[in-house]
């Protein structure tokens, strides 16, 4: 019978060897020499324990952990801190009127794709939307609270799927806009 | 309800179960009312650190911290890269958060980011090891225990020294294996390998142990 391999031995040290190669290894000089070879070394290295840092140290490691995490880009770890409220909420109340405007203009006919390459058209939008950005860029939330401005759970979806696809890529960028500046 | 189950129920979606979460605890600072981190479960402080709870993201590296810098003191032998390396382990986790789906145990989780870190920045050459310390520090009366217990100390350095400069996948197997007593199987999943390849792993870092360490075992 051939004699254990490596797997075999390590099985042999964790006392999990299969019962026909155990039989073999009861048996085999050669493999109980490796196996008592393995174990002692396994033994010594066993024994070295790291040595403890000084008690103060653990708290040392936290602070450190928090100064990284803290220098990290906000884009980061579990919570997105640019994503928070007090960033949203002017964002979100822009967004709330810009889609009032754009439900309250006169609609026109669906847009071709030719259309919206028309300069003349995206200028005058531009300048619809450049006022209201104006007004509302500097809006915080509570502002927006107390003007009665919360936007309804749903309501956002619903008003950016009535718009046309000139208005939706509008939306979209005043919003990169908002955001870039969000993050400056 | 009782401290204990708004604590368990916290990070359950109140829609569902209908829970209300009351805050029985005085707030601690920077948790914006939230409730108190002490007595969650990794689980729970795992949701509440992707809410964006820092306090609980720092209960987390204060529970797996100690076993962290173990694990790097192991692969390099120092304190002080050990504890570059705990730190780079913790952002990582923290960067990572989000991709951490709850298959594994937290602890494996962290297993698995602290091995790669140190694979990842652990140079080919032996890195440098904590030097013995002096003598002096034993000087007293008791001079035949301090003789001991500085031989016990050269003997870990040397032993330390010697898994430092293993092979990194032997060198992770043999550390995850021998001191944090984890199966092949979890091994293998942390390291991206086989059972297989794990047990010779472990084989021949015990081999490459026993000819480092001469007839000193």
């Amino acid at each position: 019978m051939t004699h254990l391999s490596a797997d075999e031995l390590v099985d042999a040290l964790d006392d999990t060897l299969e019962s026909g190669r155990q039989a073999h290894l009861d048996a085999c000089e050669s493999c109980r020499q490796q196996v008592v070879e393995l174990e002692a070394t396994l033994g010594a290295t066993r024994d070295v324990a790291v040595p403890e840092p000084s008690p103060l140290y653990w708290e040392h490691l936290s602070r450190r952990v928090r100064t990284a995490i803290d220098a990290e880009p906000p884009t980061a770890g579990g919570g997105s801190r640019w994503l928070r409220w007090p960033v949203l909420a002017p964002i979100a109340a822009l967004a709330l009127l810009v889609m009032a405007l754009a439900v309250s203009l006169p609609r026109e006919a669906p847009i071709a794709p030719a259309v919206a390459t028309n300069e003349a058209a995206d200028t005058a939008v531009d300048d619809r939307f450049a006022v209201v950005a104006d007004l509302v860029g500097d809006l915080d939330w509570d502002t927006a609270v107390s003007a009665g401005l919360i936007v309804s759970p749903g309501a956002a979806d619903r008003a950016v799927l009535d718009l046309t696809a000139l208005e939706q890529r509008e939306l979209a960028r005043l919003l990169q806009a908002e955001l870039t500046r969000a993050k400056s | 309800m009782t401290h204990e189950s708004a604590v368990r129920n916290a990070w359950t979606p109140a829609v569902a179960t209908g829970w209300t979460v009351t805050v029985v605890e005085p707030d601690a600072p920077g948790t914006d009312g939230a409730i108190s981190v002490e007595g969650m479960d990794d689980a729970a402080l795992i949701a509440a650190s992707m809410a964006g709870r820092r306090d609980a993201f720092d209960a987390i590296v204060e529970r797996h911290r100690r076993t962290v810098y173990q694990v790097c003191y192991r692969f390099v032998g120092n304190h002080e890269d050990a504890s570059d390396l705990s730190q780079e382990s913790f952002v990582r986790a923290w960067r990572g958060l989000k991709t951490f789906k709850g298959q594994a145990a937290l602890s494996t989780w962290l297993y698995r980011i602290a091995v790669n870190v140190c694979l990842n920045r652990v140079s080919v050459k032996t890195p440098p090891t904590d030097p013995i310390e002096s003598t002096d520090h034993f000087e007293d009366t008791r001079v035949e225990g301090a003789q001991a217990a500085l031989l016990r100390e050269e003997r870990a350095a040397t032993v330390r020294k010697a898994i430092a400069s293993l092979p990194k996948k032997q060198r992770a197997t043999l550390i995850l294996r021998t001191y944090h007593d984890l199966s092949h199987q979890q091994i293998a999943d942390i390291l991206g390998s086989s059972v297989g390849a794990t047990k010779a792993n472990f084989f021949h870092a015990l081999a490459n142990l026993k000819k480092l360490l001469g007839n000193e075992p």
